[in-house]
């Protein structure tokens, strides 16, 4: 008894008793998730607002005599006169490790039916991004696993690199696939105990997608093991304009607190053109003035500062990482439309998947004159360097080469050297999804390409080829394989003792 | 009713001339609402509506409504009328009212800011807390 007298004492005691000032407002106008609101003199630009019995607004819009506020969740018990309190606090939203293998929507709330997320950590959804001081350039990999991008498009962290193509060409499985490489990669340096390795965290934000592929996204994570290192922020087709509007956002804040403590992370936005409709929805029902294609004047700075939070810090300032993978969807392949350029020119890269590519067969369907990355190359290791160098030039001579051959029967034999070799580089590009590739096994195979040692095997077996020399020098040479993996170049001697492990596997081949 | 840029633009610049030192001049706005009536200028029942609804806001800025549970005395009413005075500047309109619904205390609003020390708030506050 004594105890819960001492309990009551104490939260009495807890309570302000004093006089408090408040700041309130009456609702003049609600519909469409905004509400008009009278009053409120005090309200800061993106404060939450209390509209009570748990309901909580945004304020987006301060004029002369009303609050324009976005309503976040169930907005229909919301009635004209009825009283709105400023909180004095801005919209943030829940961070931290305890957040990884969890589905949370945009305001941070669990979804998965796994219990509450236990974090005392909070990070506000808008937040100016790191400045010049705090930067350092692009230097370390992130290994997607997809032997296409790792060698052509190699991407750092830190960086910000574009998806950008048609609907159904391979975006969120380029997405996926880093991810599941990335887990691989963390699980593998866990069981080795390497110190030196550092883990990259995923965040997975899916906006106006369709719940079935957002669960579909969920279960391949899970199957492939990679929700332990990954969040998922939900704002799907059926949440509200405003949810979708905030998601990139929220899972950026999710980011920014695992760069501000020292740590990588990954964010996938996919993708910022639904996104773009979502802010065209909130703005013209909050009556902003329209621009080109009704989007409002500032879609271009919706998404420079969403990109720009993505950054590599420096030693001094914890050393972390948040790397941007924003997705595009264009209409019939059309880059040249609003919203895809705006965010070409804020990435520092794209990568460009194409439809006709995609049902040629050739998967992922990267467009190889089309993508291009900024800074990646810097981050790219040695091995992969010597034998990459000349891939993208060597593949985009041959897409030339390739439609110049179709008209003539008479090729020299440098040409007809260039087109057998091109076709064996596609073929090596081919890739099935959720099966990402390690970096020395990617080395190996570019290698081989790389030394004319592919050059005598068909190019209908070479998928073949590639598949049993892989599992052939992962499981008979692995040794050589670990060498590759620590040294991350070849020197001579690697160099010999690979000829010799490939000539090997050849005369064992059929 | 739809009102136009220019009607609000118009309704704003009227509003602004009936101010005079800060305040509004009651005087001027009336006869600024019967010139406009008298000459009908284009959209003027939209710019009418739109510097009602300023004229509104503002008298609610400047009003002070004190709710308490019991009648207060006339010396407690002077105090808060000197120091929301003080607070807020000369040219208040106050308003005492009485609402036992507060069970005790004050409440005081003057425009959007409310200053509660009433016993419902608290037990409000401590259910939420609860």
């Amino acid at each position: 008894m004594s105890t819960l007298l001492q309990e009551i004492e104490a939260q009495i005691s807890g309570l302000k008793t004093g006089v408090t000032r408040q700041n309130v407002g009456t609702v003049r106008e609600i519909g469409d998730g905004v509400a008009k609101i009278e009053g409120l003199s005090d309200a800061m630009l993106n404060e939450m607002l209390d509209f009570g019995n748990g309901v909580v607004g945004l304020a987006l819009n301060l004029e002369e005599t009303e609050v324009g506020a976005i309503i976040l969740g169930e907005y229909t018990g919301i009635k004209e006169g009825q009283e709105v309190r400023t909180t004095g606090k801005l919209l943030q939203v829940p961070v931290g490790k305890s957040l990884l293998g969890r589905v949370v929507n945009a305001l941070g709330q669990p979804l998965d039916g796994k219990g509450p997320i236990d974090t005392q950590t909070f990070y506000p959804v808008e937040k100016i991004a790191p400045g010049i001081i705090k930067r350092e350039p692009v230097s370390q990999p992130v290994q997607t696993g997809i032997m296409a991008v790792d060698a052509m498009i190699p991407i750092g962290r830190g960086q910000r690199e574009l998806i950008i193509g048609d609907r159904s060409t391979g975006k969120t499985t380029i997405g996926i696939d880093t991810i599941i490489s990335q887990a691989r990669l963390n699980r593998a340096a866990e069981a080795a105990k390497d110190a030196s390795y550092r883990p990259l965290y995923c965040i997975y934000v899916a906006i106006g997608q369709k719940q079935s592929n957002v669960a579909r996204v969920m279960v391949v994570l899970e199957e492939a093991g990679a929700m332990p290192y990954t969040i998922i922020v939900d704002a799907s087709a059926s949440d509200s304009a405003t949810n979708q509007y905030l998601a990139p956002f929220a899972g950026c804040a999710m980011g920014e607190w695992f760069m501000d403590n020292g740590k990588d992370a990954l964010i996938i936005y996919d993708d910022l053109s639904k996104h773009a409709v979502a802010y065209r929805q909130v703005s013209l029902v909050l009556k902003r003035p329209s621009g080109r294609e009704a989007y409002p004047g500032d879609v271009f700075y919706l998404h420079s500062r969403l990109l720009e939070r993505s950054a590599r810090v420096s030693k001094k300032y914890g050393n972390g990482s948040l790397t941007g993978l924003p997705i595009i969807e264009t209409q019939a392949g059309d880059v040249s439309a609003y919203i895809p350029t705006n965010v070409i020119s804020i990435t520092d890269g794209q990568i460009y998947l194409e439809t006709d590519l995609f049902y040629q067969g050739i998967r992922p369907a990267i467009s190889v004159g089309l993508s291009v990355s900024r800074v990646g190359s810097a981050a790219q290791i040695k091995a992969i360097k010597q034998v990459a160098g000349r891939v993208k030039l060597e593949l985009a001579q041959f897409r030339e080469l390739a439609a110049f051959a179709q008209f003539g029967s008479d090729l020299d034999a440098k040409t007809q050297a260039q087109l057998e070799r091109g076709k064996r580089i596609v073929e090596v590009f081919k890739q099935p999804q959720y099966n990402p590739m390690p970096v020395e096994v990617q080395a190996a195979v570019l290698w081989t390409v790389q030394n004319s040692m592919m050059d005598d095997v068909p190019v209908e077996k070479i998928k073949d080829f590639q598949a049993k020399l892989t599992d052939y020098l992962t499981s008979r040479k692995a040794d050589l394989m670990g060498k590759i993996r620590a040294e991350k170049a070849f020197s001579d001697a690697l160099s010999a003792e690979l000829k010799a492990a490939v000539a090997e596997f050849k005369q064992t081949y059929r | 009713m739809k009102i136009s840029k220019q009607a609000r633009r118009d309704a704003r610049q009227l509003f602004r001339a009936c101010m005079a030192g800060g305040a509004l001049d009651e005087g001027r706005a009336r006869q600024a609402v019967a010139t406009v009536i008298q000459n009908k200028p284009r959209g003027y029942i939209a710019i009418l509506s739109h510097f009602q609804r300023l004229l509104r806001l503002e008298t609610a800025r400047r009003t002070a409504t004190i709710e308490s549970a019991t009648v207060l005395p006339p010396k407690t009413q002077a105090e808060i009328q000197g120091g929301l005075t003080r607070q807020y500047g000369a040219g208040l309109e106050f308003h005492f009212t009485q609402k036992p619904a507060l069970i005790g205390g004050v409440r005081i609003q003057v425009g959007g800011d409310v200053y509660n020390g009433s016993v419902q708030w608290r037990l409000a506050a401590l259910q939420q807390g609860a």
